[in-house]
């Protein structure tokens, strides 16, 4: 058994990984297998957004209800999905191996025993969805899937990426034939089924990664820490277990060694029957394959003699998270972003109105995985700490592509709309501008027009207007100075990633005109 | 200017009576004979039938590709649209092009552009991909180290960071299409070139047509084929509604790029002179924008 859950757990690393890599344009305008599957199971993600929403919110994506399979499969297996399938516990199980190996059995029981502390986990999701019952939706900074895949695809994989390119680009100049011959090809399979297609930048990613390497980092001080203590889905599963059927039951055979305890994934206390805690075990079959006795075995009981360990949180500590979770929601709304509009918070193209969007997005980061031009950026403070880590576009950074409609294909919760085409172009995301102190037709007195050809809507939103100017030498020049039409443009931001005054563009989108907001508009 | 022009025409006089000495009995590129005219125009046919049609009235493939050639055939790959929308290159004159070099012999054919969109969208939107692949061309992105800072020698474009690929290859033909624009009024095959290019070419838009008559003195092609399948008249360079597109099925193809410019010109109603880069390119003697001074030869299908 033990042997199927460590297969298992690869099979599902795997796939979790392919379908990251997967999560970008391969041709085809329809991207078949994006990462978005393992969220569409993910039940923590699919309560806080109906808590949110207090109800179905109007087009919610189907496939998230498939989170009620894995509530049904826990209430009958326990908390398999933390064992068996979770990617980032089975990469914290390894790294926790790691640790583990090298250890004497006695400092191995003592990193296996359960510990007070492994409560935080449930006064966490307390929080959030107390949180999310009042409206604030922040559960995606802390999903295990979510963290995952964000963590990977905005630092960890832009990092891979630029290892290795570093590489082959270094062996590609030594310009000997030698190693060319050898490295170019494999350079290029990566680049086929591995690379991305350029090198990915993100904002913030550093603090991404940091963030993300302290908590695989916290496996060496208590093995599965953020599984233990920390993580709000196992919580949630882990309350679903409390009355699962399978029951862990150790015999009479049992000669008290606690080796057993050496190989427990979660805390679990599986040296007894009576001791055993059906909310922190993740049933890795460690302690019944450990067991030099075979006394430990997981049974179905026809009667249950005794209830196992409650979930001991504390009444107190169970009111205060939930007031925390409560307080958050005022204390995070009074900042200056919700008074009138951030003009750099450009939302992807299908995007909610700004409040049901922020009760959607879950920071999963896989729109900003699938972006073409690399121009979905995770916000900092731009729309305010409750929009930490949710999309926005950074026209300098890329552009959004006049006939992809990638994020919406991805995004797991439908904080962006799956967009027909033709809705999507004609979607207006924001308004371009000119500086005028800045672009060259009106500072230097020669013609430019590079904003002009890329605008891509089939009559120009830029246009020009002829006008004749005098140069310092005092020649009288027509030029055609660049305008913007708000009607036409749909802020695309192509003319500002394009602008040839490329330290600060002398066009530049804003979020004003955006077609979500009918606030957020400077037309009539 | 007109002394100098005219001191450019003599001079131009004088090269020629000496390459037409030194080289007596090859195949002269600006003298005409009765068996090669300067610009063949094909039209009527479909894209294929016409660009063979161009092609066998200037001699045939043969007469530009050897055996054991590496051919660049420069498609205008710029821009995320299909076909029907004429801001990229016609795929099948393309793949018709990728069979011709095959049949003469190539050794291979390559087929790449700088494009402009995301360039996995525009090969697979443009239809140049699928149909080169099929046809046995090596189809492949730009990679970003092959970029060199390189000596063009121009006026305005000393130095510039070129696809160096493109400078080894042993045939280049430019493959463009015709279409408006705002800065150029026209962008057509000397204007391809930028797409050999690297660095920040929004900025060459200050001094455009200095810039392609700079590349035009630096990019030699063996061949051009113009593909006047479909041309773009408003809206340009990329366009996107149909209605600005006009049909002409037709296919142009010579060796003198500033001619084939300046006849491509002739489609949207202009002269070569009205378009400043191909004026300046026929100053400086790259070619010759005076259509009534070449043999052309037109094929109807």
């Amino acid at each position: 058994m033990r042997n199927f859950r460590r297969t298992s757990q690869i099979i599902f690393l795997l796939l979790f990984l392919w379908l990251l890599i997967q999560t970008e344009y391969h041709g085809k305008d329809i991207i078949s297998y994006p990462v978005k599957v393992f969220l569409d199971f993910d039940p923590l993600i699919l309560f806080s957004s109906l808590l949110a929403a207090h109800g179905i919110p109007p087009a919610f994506p189907m496939a998230m209800f498939w989170g009620l399979v894995l509530v049904g499969m826990t209430l009958l297996l326990g908390r398999f999905f933390c064992g068996w399938v979770c990617p980032l516990g089975t990469l914290h199980h390894f790294i926790g191996w790691l640790k583990n190996r090298k250890l004497p059995i006695k400092a191995k029981m003592e990193r296996g025993r359960y510990r007070p502390s492994q409560r935080w986990k449930y006064l966490i999701l307390i929080g959030l969805l107390v949180a999310s019952v009042f409206t604030l939706q922040v559960v995606g900074l802390l999903d295990p899937l979510s963290l995952f895949i964000r963590s990977l695809a905005l630092s960890i994989n832009p990092a891979v990426n630029y290892l290795t390119r570093a590489g082959f680009n270094f062996l590609y100049f030594t310009d000997i034939s030698m190693i060319t011959a050898v490295s170019e090809p494999v350079y290029s399979f990566l680049k086929t089924f591995y690379l991305s297609f350029k090198q990915p930048f993100f904002q913030q990613s550093i603090f991404l990664g940091l963030i993300f390497l302290f908590i695989v980092g916290l496996n060496f001080y208590r093995h599965r820490y953020w599984c233990r203590y920390l993580c709000p889905l196992g919580a949630l599963l882990g309350v679903l277990s409390r009355y699962t059927p399978l029951r862990l039951k150790v015999s009479k055979e049992c000669t008290n060694c606690m080796v057993c305890v050496a190989g427990c994934e979660g805390g679990a206390e599986p040296h007894s029957t009576d001791s055993w805690r059906s909310a922190e075990c993740v049933v890795c079959w460690n302690c019944v394959k450990s067991c030099p006795k075979g006394a430990v075995s997981f049974v179905i009981p026809t009667r249950r003699k005794k209830d196992a360990p409650y979930i001991d949180v504390g009444r107190r500590r169970l009111i205060t998270s939930a007031v925390a979770g409560l307080a958050a929601v005022p204390l995070l709304r009074v900042g200056r972003e919700y008074k009138g509009f951030n003009p750099e918070l450009i939302r992807p193209p299908g995007a909610l109105a700004e409040g049901e969007f922020l009760r959607r997005c879950v920071r999963c980061g896989e729109c900003m995985k699938v972006c073409l031009t690399n121009a979905i950026h995770p916000a900092l403070l731009e729309a305010g700490l409750e929009g930490l880590w949710t999309p926005m576009l950074v026209m300098k950074m890329g552009y959004c592509e006049y006939y992809c409609t990638l994020c919406g294909q991805v995004c797991p919760t439908g904080a962006i709309r799956k967009l027909p085409l033709e809705e999507k172009q004609k979607l207006h995301i924001g308004t371009a501008f000119i500086d005028k102190s800045r672009c060259i037709p009106y500072t230097l007195a020669t013609n430019c027009i590079v904003c002009e050809e890329h605008c891509p809507t089939p009559k120009k939103a830029i246009w020009f207007e002829e006008v004749e100017v005098v140069n310092r030498e005092g020649e009288r020049v027509v030029v055609k100075q660049p305008r913007v039409d708000p009607q036409l443009c749909i802020g695309c931001g192509v003319c500002e990633y394009k602008c040839p005054v490329i330290d600060k563009p002398a066009i530049y989108v804003t979020s004003i005109g955006e077609s979500r907001s009918p606030d957020n508009q400077l037309i009539i | 200017m007109g002394n100098l022009s005219d001191r450019r025409q003599f001079l131009k006089l004088l090269m020629g009576l000496g390459a037409g000495i030194t080289f007596a009995g090859r195949p002269p590129v600006y003298n005409q004979t009765a068996a090669t005219p300067d610009l063949a125009i094909a039209e009527g046919g479909s894209p294929a039938q016409t660009t063979r049609a161009a092609l066998d009235a200037m001699g045939g493939m043969g007469r530009y590709i050897s055996r054991g050639d590496i051919v660049l055939l420069k498609p205008n790959l710029s821009w995320d649209r299909v076909p029907e929308q004429a801001a990229n290159t016609n795929p099948e004159v393309m793949r018709t092009l990728v069979e011709l070099c095959y049949q003469a012999g190539a050794k291979k054919v390559k087929v790449f552009d700088n494009s402009i969109n995301d360039a996995r969208r525009c090969y697979v939107r443009s239809g140049i991909m699928e149909a080169v692949r099929e046809a046995g061309a090596d189809v492949y992105y730009v990679d970003e180290r092959k970029f060199r800072t390189t000596n063009i020698g121009g006026e305005v474009l000393k130095q510039w960071s070129v696809y160096t690929e493109a400078l080894e290859v042993d045939k280049l033909v430019n493959v463009p299409l015709a279409k408006h624009h705002n800065l150029c009024r026209l962008t057509i095959g000397m204007k391809n070139w930028i797409g050999l290019l690297g660095g920040n070419r929004g900025k060459l838009h200050q001094r455009i047509h200095q810039c392609i008559a700079d590349l035009a003195g630096f990019f030699k092609p063996n061949l051009v084929v113009l593909d006047s399948v479909r041309i773009l008249l408003r809206n340009g360079p990329q366009g996107g509604s149909l209605n600005d597109v006009k049909v002409l099925n037709m296919v142009v193809v010579g060796t003198d790029q500033v001619a084939i410019d300046s006849f491509a010109a002739s489609l949207f109603g202009l002269q070569g002179s009205d378009v400043g880069y191909i004026k300046l390119a026929h100053e400086r003697g790259l070619g010759s924008m005076e259509l009534s001074n070449l043999q052309i030869k037109r094929i109807r299908l």
